[in-house]
């Protein structure tokens, strides 16, 4: 308990950082989309029948840009850019500092066994990911409700930010796996960015490209798409077994490095 | 000498692993030139049946995209990505790592100045990147004059690719202003991950409105790829800007970093 109280403190200020970056994020581009939604229908009916290679490179993407929530669509993938940023260099920092800020010593002498230091560090992560997703989730309902002249987007949203947990929650256990299994604890963060920002250029790139649709798999960005969540199909559960299977793979794998793992000191 | 060397050399693996990240993806975003100016051209066609308004609203942006250099210029904004964070992190890292790692009294006992220290480290961080420029200028020439057959102006293409090296000189600015104002940096990642996409999200909420003032907020912004095809020259105005940012952050930064407490352990 301790342990997750320290955790939680020593957290605190990064989150209340990443939280109004969001927020404000979400505020000033809604309050870009009043203007927008003054152009007309017609651009709509064209950009419909536009190729989606080419809205892709002009970043657009497959959206109603009249609606708040089509709008909001197109945002989703820089949230969840940020979102997953935070979660990753959290569960890569919190398992790797100790070893970097040299307390590793103090720590382990305690007399807790790692799996329980473990578990309070991954207990406060998630927690922290919580809050940040709420904190989302409750400024995107907030804000788009505003633009939205009383369409429902309270569903849609839902949807869009359990997605985004789910993404978070994969990325944070990317960081905590690579941190357990690196070498130095200094290369953790780097790795965990790596493959953070491989996979969201791959993501990208399928857009860009049809061939490549079958690489969707190795991409967790394409689980979660926002124009799937908000038009039919919404959540796959393909998806989603998927996800846990990763997740839970990747959580006991980190149990199993670190109990296993030789601490640079 | 010797600290350049030694910088050099520490920054050898990140310098060669950037290059080819940033080689890899310009090839790869590349390749994809020829199916996408073929999708191009179809969709001109198709548009002919819209009204003239629309039509030359959007049909300025097809026919940018069917073309090498406008295609090149809407890919250059995930490298332009990539560079920035590469600059960002050196920048950070570069001088914080000696208080991070606990080396710093050992460094700043040896008979040199502070002053020679910061520019030795400057000058490794600015041949590190000019190694990335070239490689990726020759990658990224290469790759264009295998995917176009037609006519393209060399001139534009070189100014283009060379905005990459100017944002990173900014980028890199900004990380050590940052590494130098800030007291204690634990991890470096965090805060130029966070910085960067700041900036880039900025970047792309401004590029909806089309407000000139705003460009000045982020460096992204401060070449536009319209006005480099159109004019084959830079805007001298965010030249200035850009300019002066790094001599005042460079400046502030010799000032401030000579005076500074330096924490030994």
């Amino acid at each position: 308990m301790n342990v997750f109280k320290r955790e939680m403190r020593a957290n605190r200020k990064a989150l209340i950082i990443w939280s109004i970056g969001l927020v404000l994020m979400i505020a000033s581009s809604m309050g870009k989309y009043a203007g927008l939604s003054a152009s007309g229908q017609s651009i709509n009916d064209l950009l419909g029948q536009m190729p989606q290679s080419l809205k892709a490179v002009m970043g657009m993407g497959s959206f109603d840009l009249t609606t708040a929530m089509g709008y909001f669509g197109v945002l989703f993938i820089y949230l969840a850019m940020m979102a997953t940023i935070h979660a990753a260099m959290l569960g890569a920092n919190i398992i790797s500092k100790e070893e970097r800020d040299k307390t590793a010593e103090f720590l382990f002498l305690k007399p807790i066994s790692r799996n329980k230091i473990i578990t309070s560090k991954l207990l406060a992560s998630l927690v922290n990911i919580l809050i940040l997703n709420l904190v989302t989730f409750v400024s995107s309902i907030l804000m788009v409700q505003r633009y939205s002249k009383g369409e429902a987007v309270i569903g849609d949203i839902t949807r869009l930010m359990f997605g985004m947990f789910f993404l978070q929650l994969i990325f944070l256990f990317i960081g905590t796996l690579t941190a357990a299994g690196s070498k130095h604890p200094k290369t953790a963060p780097t790795l965990a960015a790596g493959i953070l920002l491989l996979t969201f250029m791959l993501s990208i790139g399928i857009d860009l490209n049809n061939r490549l649709e079958n690489l969707k798999y190795f991409t967790p960005f394409k689980y979660f798409d926002a124009k799937n969540l908000i038009h039919p199909p919404g959540l796959e559960p393909a998806y989603l077994i998927l996800s846990v299977v990763i997740i839970a793979v990747m959580v006991s794998a980190t149990y199993i490095f670190y109990k296993n793992r030789d601490l640079n000191v | 000498m010797n600290m350049f060397l030694h910088e050099l050399k520490a920054y050898r693996k990140s310098t060669i692993t950037w290059t080819f990240t940033l080689v890899g993806l310009i090839i790869l975003l590349l390749s994809m030139f020829p199916a996408i100016s073929e999708e191009a051209e179809t969709f001109k066609k198709l548009m002919e049946g819209f009204p003239e308004g629309i039509r030359l609203a959007l049909g300025l942006a097809v026919e940018n995209i069917g073309s090498i250099l406008g295609f090149y210029s809407y890919i250059f904004l995930y490298v332009s990505l990539f560079g920035a964070i590469q600059a960002m992190i050196l920048g950070v890292s570069i001088l914080s790592k000696e208080v991070r790692e606990k080396t710093a009294d050992f460094l700043l006992t040896k008979p040199v100045t502070r002053t020679q220290i910061v520019t030795s480290k400057l000058m490794a961080a600015f041949t590190s990147l000019l190694i990335t420029n070239v490689f990726y200028l020759g990658a990224a020439t290469m790759m264009v004059s295998l995917v176009e057959t037609k006519e393209y102006s060399t001139k534009i293409f070189l100014l283009l690719s060379l905005t990459l090296f100017f944002l990173q000189l900014i980028f890199l600015a900004l990380g050590i202003i940052v590494s130098i104002a800030v007291p204690k940096i634990k991890s470096v990642l965090s805060i130029s991950l966070g910085t960067v996409f700041a900036f880039f999200i900025i970047g792309a909420l401004v590029s909806t409105t089309g407000d000139d003032a705003l460009r000045y907020l982020t460096p992204f912004k401060y070449f536009d790829f319209a006005y480099i095809m159109q004019n084959s020259s830079y805007e001298s105005s965010f030249m200035m800007v850009g300019i002066a940012f790094i001599v005042i952050a460079i400046t502030a930064s010799y000032l401030i970093y000579s005076k500074r407490d330096i924490h030994a352990v």
